[in-house]
């Protein structure tokens, strides 16, 4: 039997040294050469998802899956899963009981996931169009070329597909209105910008999967009558840019896009335009002007790009992971698609899973899971089993949803109602240990940085709330700060040019209608009670709990604390900087915050 | 079509833009950014307006919003003063030493903010009308620099720029008139770089930098004037009358 070794060659994995694994296993297996019983071939995949564990390989088809491989392991693989079809159990994924799982789709990561846009993810070797196409590729593209565009569109309002950038607007509707312009050239692009902090969802495809995009952006400009189009990347994704130009040149090598798309005389030219890192380029009419070689800013809409967009023409903007949805809704049908999800939210969406949970990564699920199911099922629960807080959702223009909250299903108008956003998926948990209003300053601190300036309640009202909320966070909160923040809250959401600054408040006012204590905490009773705000807390040493491992003393960057081993340990409060190290430390919970006006 | 603005009826066309039909119809939309020659900035958001349609409200900046028919448009909601007063209060912050921006601060009620600290001292706000008519009329020789919070209206690096011609044109388009102007009998001095006046050969008064009838002649295609406007006509009207004019 002829066996291939799939290596995750994803930016995590890759971190974590899967090249030299990957290198490893192919020298090894042409050192063997032609005497090896098991033919064997090595992949190098996109993202599993999983990174933290990486790297990742699988051995097909047996479909055994290994964690943090090293290069010393590589023989021990080769001898005795490829040759002899037996595992190595060191390698294997511990499920919660700690018993060793073989297969992908038996570990409680994977197995609720449902996978459509990452369906390739991991399984082919993202530089070879011969792979993509072997698994399916390309046959909605030649599908789509026997359809009239309206018969396209008609596909993808039926899917129910709504853009996975943040916004959630019906694909169907842009295509369709683009279509209906009379103007020419039109243009179609792609918005890789992915800057929420947490979220790599649309790197994993455009490093994993990069054809499926190109497939999507094809089909779209067949949709609307375009024949150029431009794929905007993030330079900061260097392995996503290397590998969709590639994807580019193979596609028109083999006659997919180019200037006889399938041999049907259409013509598709696309290119990747390399973002400058910019957070608010994500943002449509922003990255249009930056395609356009123009400042990174917004700019008023309406128009909408579909009506006027990229140099003034109709144009489609559509994020990664939508365009990763197109060539299955295409080749299965809208409603085969719109079977899986809620009534408003169709199919499946990825997040980025991080935070205070034990199983971090990529999760692909069906639109309307629970909160609680992400994060306890999928996610395995909170680190170190400390109490759920809050998960922010949709990146630093989301919001905070509480622990009553977790059996909220996530979807596009749930989350909104609730004021946060779905945005692009990233989902970061925390634990009782975050301050939220610590939180609220440090996502504001980021839009305010990533603000484009151009508008002034984005500008100077971002300025104003950051300077509040440090205030709080210092010790110098005044009464009628909450109600302040509010205020300025709201005129931001109603008064801004873009969905920047709109949703910008969110995270604020989102914490403080869940966790107004917090706040009122800190000015009134000028107390962190998450114990994280620097100025605020003192740490102590609770004597009777302290079995004197010594452990936060050797984790105090300033030797602060003293103590006898096996006795308890003391923290002089004049050298403690209040950074925290010591309660991480601690596995006995011996250490405690209190207020800085108790000390 | 047609409209209603405060209750009033007012007809329109398609793409027309709600302040200008507004203004059309006396009724007063108060403005920083906006300029008839540079529509469509959009920046300063002190034109806040409340628009229901279909039942459904928001607040839109009305300089740049292209009316649709049968919109209710309130200039003066309570919504509408409480954002707007929101928005100038924080542009009195940004630029504390503008009359212009305390005037309208006082007049739309904004409210104090003593709470938060002053942003930056100056008379700037940011609009962006400056680079977009230096960009549009002239050489290009400012932009925004930055971003967020740390954005600002500058020269490149901060130095002299190579390109100005000295025109003025950013201080005439100025709303608060943050950008400083300085003559003497014989120089002009903007963004810390001086020119030397050209006055009208007829009369003596100034006409303006070197570079910039240098900048003018060479986009239109011909020599540099040497009068100004007023004895630009008079040389005309002197030919005209040396030509056919009353011989006595």
């Amino acid at each position: 039997m002829n066996r291939t070794i799939l290596v995750c060659c994803g930016t995590g994995c890759l971190a974590n040294g899967s090249k030299g694994v990957a290198d490893e296993f192919q020298r090894l297996i042409d050192q063997r050469g032609t005497d090896a019983r098991v033919k064997c071939y090595v992949k190098r995949t996109g993202c599993n998802g999983f990174c933290e564990n990486g790297p990742i390989v699988k051995v097909m088809p047996d479909d055994i899956i290994y964690y943090k491989v090293r290069e010393k392991d590589v023989a021990e693989i080769l001898d005795k899963t490829v040759e002899k079809g037996e595992t190595v159990d060191r390698l294997l994924y511990r499920d919660d009981q700690g018993r060793p799982v073989k297969h992908q789709h038996e570990n409680p990561f994977y197995a609720p996931q449902h996978k459509t846009a990452l369906r390739n993810i991991g399984a082919i070797d993202p530089t070879r169009v011969e792979d993509y196409i072997a698994a399916g590729g390309y046959e909605a593209l030649k599908k789509a070329l026997a359809m009239t565009p309206a018969e396209i569109i008609e596909q993808v309002k039926r899917s129910g597909l709504r853009g996975r950038g943040g916004a959630g607007f019906p694909t169907w509707r842009k295509w369709q209105t683009a279509a209906e312009q009379e103007a020419t050239p039109k243009y179609v692009a792609c918005n890789g910008d992915e800057g929420d902090p947490g979220a790599f969802m649309d790197r994993s495809v455009l490093e994993g999967d990069p054809h499926t995009v190109l497939e999507g952006l094809a089909i779209c400009a067949l949709a609307i009558g375009a024949e150029e189009g431009f794929l905007y990347i993030r330079d900061e994704y260097g392995l996503a840019v290397r590998n969709v130009t590639t994807a580019i040149a193979d596609a028109e090598r083999h006659g997919i896009l180019g200037d006889d798309v399938l041999g049907s005389g259409r013509r598709l030219k696309l290119s990747v335009v390399r973002g400058g890192g910019a957070f608010v380029c994500g943002e449509e009419t922003a990255l249009i002007a930056s395609i356009e070689g123009s400042c990174g800013e917004p700019r008023p809409r309406p128009p909408f790009p579909a009506v006027k967009g990229l140099f003034g023409q109709p144009t489609v903007l559509n994020n990664v992971e939508t365009l990763a949805n197109i060539p299955v809704i295409l080749k299965d049908g809208g409603d085969a698609f719109a079977a899986v999800g809620t009534e408003g939210s169709k199919g499946t969406k990825v997040f980025a899973l991080v935070g205070k949970v034990k199983r971090t990564g990529l999760v692909e699920i069906p639109m309307g899971a629970t909160l609680r199911h992400l994060i306890y099922d999928i996610g395995g629960g909170i680190q170190n089993d400390r109490p759920f807080k809050a998960v922010q959702t949709g990146g630093p223009s989301g919001g905070c949803i509480p622990a009553h909250m977790l059996d909220l299903p996530v979807d596009f108008d749930t989350l909104k109602s609730h004021g946060a956003m779905m945005g692009s998926g990233g989902m970061i948990v925390m634990d009782d240990r975050s301050c939220m209003v610590e939180v609220a300053r440090y996502y504001i601190n980021f839009l305010a940085e990533e603000s484009c300036g151009k508008c002034t309640p984005c500008r100077e009202g971002l300025r104003k709330m950051l300077e509040i909320l440090t205030d709080i966070c210092e010790g110098r909160g005044q009464e009628g700060d909450i109600q302040l923040l509010e205020q300025l809250g709201h005129t931001l959401q109603d008064s801004c040019l873009c969905a920047l600054g709109k949703t910008a408040p969110n995270p604020v006012l989102t914490t403080i209608q869940y966790f107004r204590d917090e706040y009122e905490a800190h000015i009134r009773e000028h107390r962190c009670p998450a114990g994280v705000c620097v100025k605020l807390t003192a740490f102590r040493i609770d004597a009777d709990r302290c079995r004197g491992c010594t452990a936060c003393a050797r984790a105090c960057p300033t030797g602060a604390i003293t103590g006898a081993v096996k006795q308890p340990h003391v923290i002089d409060s004049s050298k403690c900087i209040s950074c925290g190290s010591c309660r991480e430390a601690c596995r006995f919970d011996a250490v405690e915050t209190e207020g800085r006006d108790a000390v | 079509m047609t409209i209603t603005i405060d209750g009033k009826r007012c007809t329109c066309e398609k793409g027309e833009k709600l302040l200008a039909v507004a203004r059309r119809n006396w009724i007063p939309i108060p403005t920083l950014c906006h300029h008839e020659s540079l529509p469509g900035q959009a920046s300063c958001r002190v034109c806040l307006v409340e628009v229901v349609q279909q039942g459904r409200s928001s607040v839109v900046a009305s300089c740049v919003y292209p009316v649709e028919d049968g919109i209710e448009v309130y200039t003066n909601s309570d919504r509408v003063r409480a954002e707007r007063g929101m928005v100038l209060a924080l542009l009195r912050k940004r630029a504390p030493d503008s009359q212009l921006i305390a005037d309208m601060c006082r007049l739309y009620d904004a409210p104090d903010l003593d709470r938060v600290k002053v942003s930056v001292p100056g008379k700037c706000i940011l609009c962006g009308l400056c680079v977009r008519a230096c960009t549009e009329l002239s050489v290009g020789a400012i932009s925004t620099v930055n971003r967020g919070v740390t954005k600002e209206i500058a020269t490149p690096y901060h130095e002299p720029s190579a390109v100005c011609v000295g025109c003025g044109s950013c201080a005439s388009v100025c709303p608060t008139g943050a950008i400083e102007i300085v003559e003497t009998a014989d120089t002009r001095t903007i963004w810390d770089k001086t020119f030397r006046l050209v006055r009208c050969a007829r009369c003596g008064e100034p006409i303006g930098t070197e570079e910039e009838l240098a900048h003018a002649a060479r986009k239109g295609g011909t020599e540099p004037d040497t009068l100004c406007e007023r004895c630009r006509r008079r040389s005309m009207t002197d030919v005209l009358a040396a030509t056919y004019g009353d011989r006595e």
